[in-house]
């Protein structure tokens, strides 16, 4: 709670550098040009105050007569920002216009087709890539960060090559993914880019985010839409342009958690045992008494940090792109290469990709053009699963640090701790620097994506667009665990059987749509665009498995070498139809319809419920263009506008109506015999998840530098397709049926301001907030809830009238100091002092040793997100600063119950000092007693943590070098980046938008990898 | 124009027909729908097969509620993991209640199973397969529902009656639980079907299927705990009067897997180790002590979980000479440093494999053995100590190379024979409904809390520096019968818990 002030400090100090701002009869000659050079003619230039104005010629040059050096010129041009300039005792002035900061003439690409931005009339967020341009962003989700009010990005895990998290406007769905839909030039390639696609080749990127904009994508429409057009090739000269960009990654020491050294932990184990038998002997015991083994912690010389043996301080990241584009008034192309190597800042995992890109388009007639968008990509890829304890960022934390990585030998010490002596029961593990190094997890991806198309223009009006997209993926995942490494099990050392398994898979995804349109403006006042549409789309997937065990050796890992190995093989596929239908009508630009109808069919749904409609329609009121509101000079731009749609979710998986029988074989007569058993009931009335939207907004452009954005929604989910607990007297635990509501509603705010200050310096500033309030409204009966977790970890639960994923426990009270607290409280079977105070939730006078005393003891849902960019240019140094923030909410940090846990099995985080010894002795009040392991590890509230914070996220500064006129290079510019800068925050885990879980789950932090700090320098070279 | 408006009327067509209703019709291609099976004779078996094939997995966990719950197995206690506390432990120590994950999930599978048998025999009275078949398989199946019902009533006393195959889940909301005598009722009559058509003999090729001697058996079991001596006894000499039942000379012999399905054996779960089959017996492994390196398991490094570990009270009551004890447990082992380990295990079940993990045991269900004692027990009820009664108990004793005895009043036959039951059938899943057939409820709980007592006092396996909790080991009558799961009740909540929890 105390950090949300200090971040909201921190903020406002930020605000006040944008707020800084500035201010004879002589002839003064002057230019007028936009910030890329071009002239703008006809621009006016007029004399403040005064009536006297010119405007600019074809060139931009102008010439005006003024009254003296203190004279201001007010400089405009349409779609540009006004700018004043004081014209001191200059007498030529080189005046150079920013496009107007709302960008309302600008297009925006939308759900098949695009719109100028001032037509739109529901809520669609398009990312300023600008202002991302420098950040090492290795995916096109990275680019989202901070950038749209409403869609909250988290980078749960700094995994290279790892997608971040996109959640638009809350969790929607409690059966379905929450994730939304990604569209890749038109076509809808899933809830993920797979990292196909290199941002150098992003031309531009537009978010979905009401119904009345998803609602023409039908049933996977409900969690958002992210479009993304790639680049394409515009007349005139042949461009190449050179990306380079190499930098280091680190993890930073603030956010590593500290765990004890080996002398403080053998002194740990030392006092552990001396309190257990003081505890059961009722004396301290002799020096003599204490096992030899953990008597003198002060002989551990040498102390390993594992952690810090795993993480490489140093990882490298590359980037390079060639682009070329070039175009003639009838073909224009973009061909692009890139390069991207990533090491881990987890040694020996690393992630690369080359990809090639080719985007052409021609025009056959005056009438037909075709064009092609052809991306194929590699990715190779050296990766560590996370996530548990069991895994090697987990095992780095809890690993015996008396224990060397390395023999005297040099050889790796192969086997650490599990002595499993008295008074030293730490458990035995794998080294974890031998297990990255030793241990393969190779994943190799080859994609192909391709968009062709054909349109024709015909009866002056009607445009007819047909489409067939195709991505074709095959990968090969291969892991191998060597004999060397003890199992993950614990007390398991080596040699162990080694263990191979590989996988290859193979998707076809195609699709293909046929667009027919048609736009006209009538009288001039009344403007018309139909579109009418149908689609199909089809996805198979086809898998082979193998595994293999025990191999004569560790050098040739193929299955057939194993002495025990399995195959298996699987086939899965889904398939859409839709017919769409939208109507644009614009009377005078000043009242604005929309109006969308989806009819779609999908293989997911039940036979007789397989067809859903989706429609949409949206209203928009441009208020300052009413008579009563035009005069106002400083107010450019008022639109209201209103929607509401419906939309729907299919991210159900394959074949949820069908029965299924599953294989459950026996033996009979000392011989195999296939046997079946019905796992599964048919629904046929399985249907669609549908999301009802509302969307209210607003928007603002004043003094033609100062833009604001305000939506409100409601968005309701019901008929979800969820699982629903029948008793399992039926034969089954659960049902699938459409039932719940869940309902989402928000507020977003977005500010936008550009100024140009001086000639020489520009101010632009975003700050956008948004508060999402998730609710579930129905589940199954007012009872029913959905719950995952376990006793002794995280749990999740989902309550009608509560949000989604709520964090449930035992309420911690703190700490029993002594007997007679323990026997005036509540029974807790078992509780010495030392033990956790629970509370008795149901008065009972009992805690029971069950979920019967748990409370709601953590909300994983920020209460609202904020971002804020600020961006400067000063002659030929621009800057650039994202800051992002989340405040108000929990995470439960479930590896501390392992790295808390007290047992002296695992080597415990330095807050484990703090820890109750006696009633004379009792610690922090906090942390419990190292004697006893019940009333200690159940899920309960000392592991939920606020996870507030304020994260610099990028900062860039760059400079661009002055060029002669016919140089060999157009265009240069050198830069640094700062990546994940710094955080501020209280949470004591290393990233506070962990969530190892996801989906419904949220709020879980159970050592996931590490997110690194990446310094980045690069340079842009135009030829 | 006219050219391009050719090309889009035959793109349109060509895109739009082509795409007819079958595109959407996706079937799983790997698996195979209820719609368009059960209908031959070699469909239904394998769904008789797919009944048989569930029994392996209630059998595998069957030792916590009928072995490890009694005095003759306790846990290997692990000081460093006390992550089953709740759960695992909870059933050796009485501390079980309606959250207990173990409880829910045995309920939940013979639910399972049973669904799975009423829709078979649903699918199968629709059938036209020849009518031998027919009635073998539905034999087959009810002696399943027979048997699922009397754990279910053994468990958790009055149950919920479900005879058919419920299609809509709502309509599983209006079952409640039925008196234990309607148990009964529904047992007998789908025994007595079975005992009608199953087949007397099995061949070779199909030993592992189900005969009339274990479905008269099951009926044997089921009477004697209704206490109807008279019919149990009948019943059990028409098992002995079927002549194909010894037993087998050398008690080693019953548990070894390269003599299954031999004379003695009446049912036992199949399993089939050393391959990739997926139908290995992994129950060993949950009884192997912890932290033996593979001492024991003879495999470098593997540990087993340390589960149904004999008790000292058991291995101190074998009789001097008796010759099940060694095949049975073994007291302790050799580790791989040459040191001896106390910690006692089962052996009974232990036998070489070659691949980790795959053991190729079967496990016994009924034995003869069994059938000799319950009908010495059956008689001793209604004639007491005769000579008849205490034959049979003496056919079990001389086998294990014991003298016979002789000389009892009714209630010291009543305790020898429970006793020989404890040693003969050692681990075999009889002691836990042995002990609350043959006990009444406040005998039962001094007997157990005595054993409480004795374990609390000389645990079988150290427990370091760790103590007991003070509920650990306190028997109450009410646990004679396991809880309704608390699932059960939240989703249906007209559904009334057992008393006490």
């Amino acid at each position: 709670m105390k950090t949300k002030k200090s971040h909201l400090k921190i903020l406002l100090l930020l605000t006040l550098f944008t707020s800084v701002c500035s201010f004879g009869q002589k002839q003064i000659d002057g230019v007028v040009s936009s910030s890329d050079g071009t002239p703008l003619p006809g621009a006016n230039i007029v004399e403040k105050g005064t009536t006297n104005g010119v405007t600019a010629d074809f060139d931009g040059n102008f010439t005006i007569n003024v009254s003296n050096d203190s004279s201001v010129l007010s400089v405009s041009y349409i779609g540009f920002s006004t700018k004043e300039v004081v014209v001191n005792d200059k007498s030529s002035l080189n005046i150079v216009l920013e496009e107007n900061a709302a960008g309302l003439e600008e297009v925006v690409v939308v759900g098949y087709g695009t719109k100028r931005k001032r037509d739109i009339v529901s809520a669609v967020s398009v990312v300023d890539l600008k202002e991302v341009k420098d950040v090492p962003a290795t995916d096109a989700s990275r680019l989202l960060l901070g950038q749209a009010p409403g869609v909250i990005v988290g980078q749960t895990s700094g995994r290279p090559g790892q997608e971040l998290n996109i959640v638009v406007r809350g969790l929607s769905s409690l059966g379905a993914d929450s994730k939304p839909l990604y569209v890749i030039d038109g076509f809808p390639v899933g809830t993920s880019t797979g990292l196909s696609i290199d941002p150098a080749d992003i031309e531009s990127m537009t978010v979905l985010k009401d119904a009345a904009s998803t609602a023409i994508y039908g049933a996977r429409g409900s969690n958002g839409v992210i479009l993304i057009n790639t680049k394409q090739g515009s007349e005139g000269r042949t461009s190449v342009t050179l990306d380079v960009v190499s930098g280091l990654q680190q993890v930073p020491d603030s956010r590593r958690e500290k765990m004890l050294n080996a002398q403080e932990f053998g002194q740990f184990q030392k006092e552990s045992w001396i309190d257990k038998y003081i505890l059961n002997q009722g004396r301290e015991p002799l020096e003599s008494e204490i096992p030899l083994r953990i008597r003198t912690p002060e002989q551990y010389m040498t102390s390993t940090d594992w952690f810090d043996e795993i993480v490489n301080d140093a990882a490298l990241f590359k980037k390079y792109n060639l682009t070329i584009t070039s175009g003639s008034e009838k073909t224009k192309s973009v061909i692009s290469m890139g390069y991207l190597d990533q090491e881990g800042v987890i040694i020996k995992t690393n992630f690369e990709r080359f990809n090639l890109r080719a985007n052409v388009n021609t025009k056959i007639t005056d009438e037909i053009t075709v064009g092609l968008n052809v991306t194929g990509s590699r990715t190779n890829e050296r990766f560590i699963d996370d996530g548990s304890r069991n895994l090697v960022v987990g095992r780095a934390l809890w690993a015996d640090p008396r224990e060397p990585v390395y023999n005297p030998d040099g050889s790796f010490n192969d086997y650490i701790g599990g002595y499993g002596g008295e008074g030293d029961l730490i458990f035995g593990s794998p080294n974890p620097v031998q297990l990255l190094h030793e241990e393969k997890n190779t994943r190799h991806i080859n994609r192909l994506l391709s968009n062709a198309f054909i349109e024709f223009e015909f009866l002056k009006d009607f445009k007819f667009k047909s489409l067939v997209n195709t991505s074709l993926i095959g990968s090969r995942e291969n892991s191998f665990r060597p004999s060397t490494l003890a199992a993950n099990s614990f007390n398991s050392p080596p040699p162990r059987d080694a263990v191979l398994s590989e996988t290859y898979t193979e998707e076809v995804n195609w699709s293909t749509d046929q667009l027919l349109s048609y736009s006209k403006v009538i009288q001039e006042d009344h403007a018309l665009d139909v579109l009418l549409g149908y689609t199909a789309q089809e996805a198979t997937l086809r898998n082979i498995d193998g595994s293999g065990q025990k191999f004569p050796d560790d050098q040739v890992q193929f299955l057939q070498n194993a002495e025990v190995f399995s195959v298996e093989s699987g086939e899965s596929s889904w398939s859409l139809l839709a017919y769409f239908a939208r109507l644009n009508y614009a009377y005078k630009d000043k009242y604005l319809v929309s109006a969308t109808y989806r009819r779609e069919g999908s293989s997911r749904f039940g036979s007789e419920n397989r067809w859903g409609n989706f429609p949409s329609v949206s209203l928009g009121w441009r208020v300052s263009d009413e008579y009563f509101l035009k005069e106002i000079d400083w107010l450019n731009d008022l639109k209201l506008r209103a929607s509401f749609g419906v939309t729907g979710n299919n991210n159900i998986g394959n074949y949820r109506s069908l029965s299924t029988l599953a294989p459950e074989n026996y033996i009979l007569g000392n011989s195999f015999q296939p046997g079946k058993v019905l796992n599964s009931l048919a629904n046929p009335q399985l249907g669609w998840e549908e999301s009802d939207q509302y969307n209210y907004g607003l928007d603002l452009t004043i003094f033609n530098n100062l833009v604001f954005t305000a939506e409100y929604y409601k968005k309701t989910t019901k008929n979800m397709l969820l699982p629903v607990n029948i008793p399992v007297i039926s034969g089954f635990e659960t049902t699938f049926t459409n039932i719940g509501k869940v309902q989402n509603t928000g507020l977003e705010f977005a500010l936008g301001y550009r100024k140009q200050i001086t000639d020489n310096l520009r101010l632009r500033g975003n700050f956008n907030i948004s508060f999402n309030d998730n609710k579930v409204l129905e589940i199954n009966g007012d009872n029913d809830e959905i719950r995952n977790g376990g006793f002794y970890s995280t749990n999740n639960v989902s309550q009608v009238g509560r949000p989604i994923g709520m964090l449930h426990g035992f309420r911690n009270l703190g700490v029993f100091r002594t007997e007679e607290q323990i026997n005036s409280s509540p029974t807790q079977d078992g509780a010495i002092p030392g033990s956790f105070i629970y509370f008795d939730a149901n008065g009972d006078g009992e805690i029971s040793y069950d979920t019967t005393d748990w409370v709601e003891i953590g909300n994983p849902h920020p209460e609202y997100v904020w971002s804020f960019t600020l961006g400067a240019d000063y002659k030929a140094f621009d800057f650039n600063a994202v800051l992002t923030g989340a405040e108000n909410y929990d995470v439960y940090r479930n590896i501390e119950s392992t790295t808390l846990n007290l047992d002296g099995v695992f080597n415990v985080d330095v807050r484990a000092k703090e820890r109750f010894r006696s009633a004379d002795n009792p610690g922090n009040g906090i942390v419990p007693t190292s004697n006893f392991w019940k009333w200690e590890r159940e899920s309960n509230s000392f592991y939920v943590h606020d996870a507030s914070h304020m994260w610099i996220r990028s900062v860039s500064l760059g400079y661009t070098l002055p060029l002669d006129e016919g140089a060999l290079l157009s265009n240069a510019r050198i830069y640094i980046n700062a990546d994940n800068l710094y955080l501020f925050s209280d949470f004591p885990g290393g990233n506070p938008q962990v969530s190892t879980a996801g989906g419904i789950n949220p709020g879980r932090d159970d050592s996931a990898y590490p997110v690194p700090r990446t310094i980045t320098l690069g340079a842009t070279l135009s030829f | 124009m006219k050219f391009s408006t050719k090309i889009i009327g035959t793109m349109l067509a060509l895109f739009i027909c082509s795409c007819s209703k079958e595109f959407l019709d996706k079937k799983n291609p790997t698996q195979l729908g209820e719609e368009t099976f059960y209908n031959t004779e070699v469909q239904v078996n394998q769904a008789v097969i797919g009944i048989y094939s569930q029994l392996q997995d209630i059998i595998a966990d069957q030792w916590l509620f009928q072995e490890f719950i009694t005095d003759n197995t306790t846990v290997h206690f692990n000081e460093g993991n006390r992550g089953n506390g709740p759960n695992i432990e909870s059933i050796e120590y009485w501390q079980y209640n309606s959250n207990t994950g173990k409880i829910y999930d045995v309920y939940r599978r013979i639910y399972n199973a049973l669904g799975n048998i009423n829709t078979v025999l649903s699918k199968l009275s629709e059938t036209e397969i020849e009518a031998s078949a027919k009635s073998r398989f539905e034999g087959e199946a009810r002696f399943f529902r027979a048997y699922y019902y009397f754990l279910l009533s053994q468990y958790f006393g009055d149950a919920i009656i479900v005879e058919e195959s419920i299609q809509d889940p709502s309509e599983a909301f209006e079952y409640s639980r039925s008196p234990i005598s309607e148990i009964y009722a529904l047992i007998e009559n789908d025994l007595a079907f079975s005992i009608s058509s199953l087949p007397k003999e099995i061949s070779a090729s199909e030993a592992g299927r189900l005969s009339k001697g274990a479905a008269l058996t099951l009926q044997a079991k089921v009477s004697l705990t209704q206490k109807d001596y008279v019919k149990a006894k009948t019943v059990l000499e028409e098992v002995i009067d079927l002549g194909i039942y010894s037993l087998l000379p050398n008690y080693a012999d019953i548990f070894d897997p390269n003599n299954k399905n031999h004379r003695e054996s009446i049912f036992e779960v199949q399993f089939q180790g050393d391959n990739d089959l997926g139908e290995s017996s992994g129950f060993i492994y949950n009884f192997y002590p912890l932290f033996s390196q593979g001492a024991v398991t003879g495999f470098s490094g593997v540990d087993g979980n340390g589960w149904n570990i004999p008790t000292l009270d058991l291995i101190n009551s074998y009789e001097e000479g008796d010759l099940r004890k060694d095949v049975s447990l073994s007291e302790g082992y050799t580790n791989n440093e040459g040191t001896f380990v106390d910690v006692p295990f089962i052996k009974k079940f232990h036998h070489t494999h070659s691949v980790q993990g795959r053991p190729d045991d079967n496990w016994p269900v009924f034995r003869y053995a069994d059938v000799l004692l319950m009908l010495a027990e059956a008689i001793n009820e209604t004639s007491g100590s005769t000579n008849e009664s205490l034959g049979y108990l003496n056919q079990v004793r001389e086998r294990a190379g014991l003298d016979p005895v002789s000389g009892l009043s009714q209630d010291q036959l009543k305790d020898a024979i429970r006793h020989e039951r404890r040693i003969e059938l050692a681990f075999e899943n009889h002691r836990w409904f042995d002990l609350k057939r043959t006990f009444t409820p406040s005998e039962l709980v001094t007997f157990l809390n005595a054993h409480g007592e004795n374990e609390r006092a000389n645990p079988t396996t150290s427990r370091g520096q760790i103590g007991f909790s003070p509920g650990d080991y306190k028997f109450e009558a009410h646990e004679i019968l396991f809880p309704l799961p608390e699932r059960e009740l939240l989703v249906n909540p007209n559904l009334k818990q057992n008393e006490g929890y």
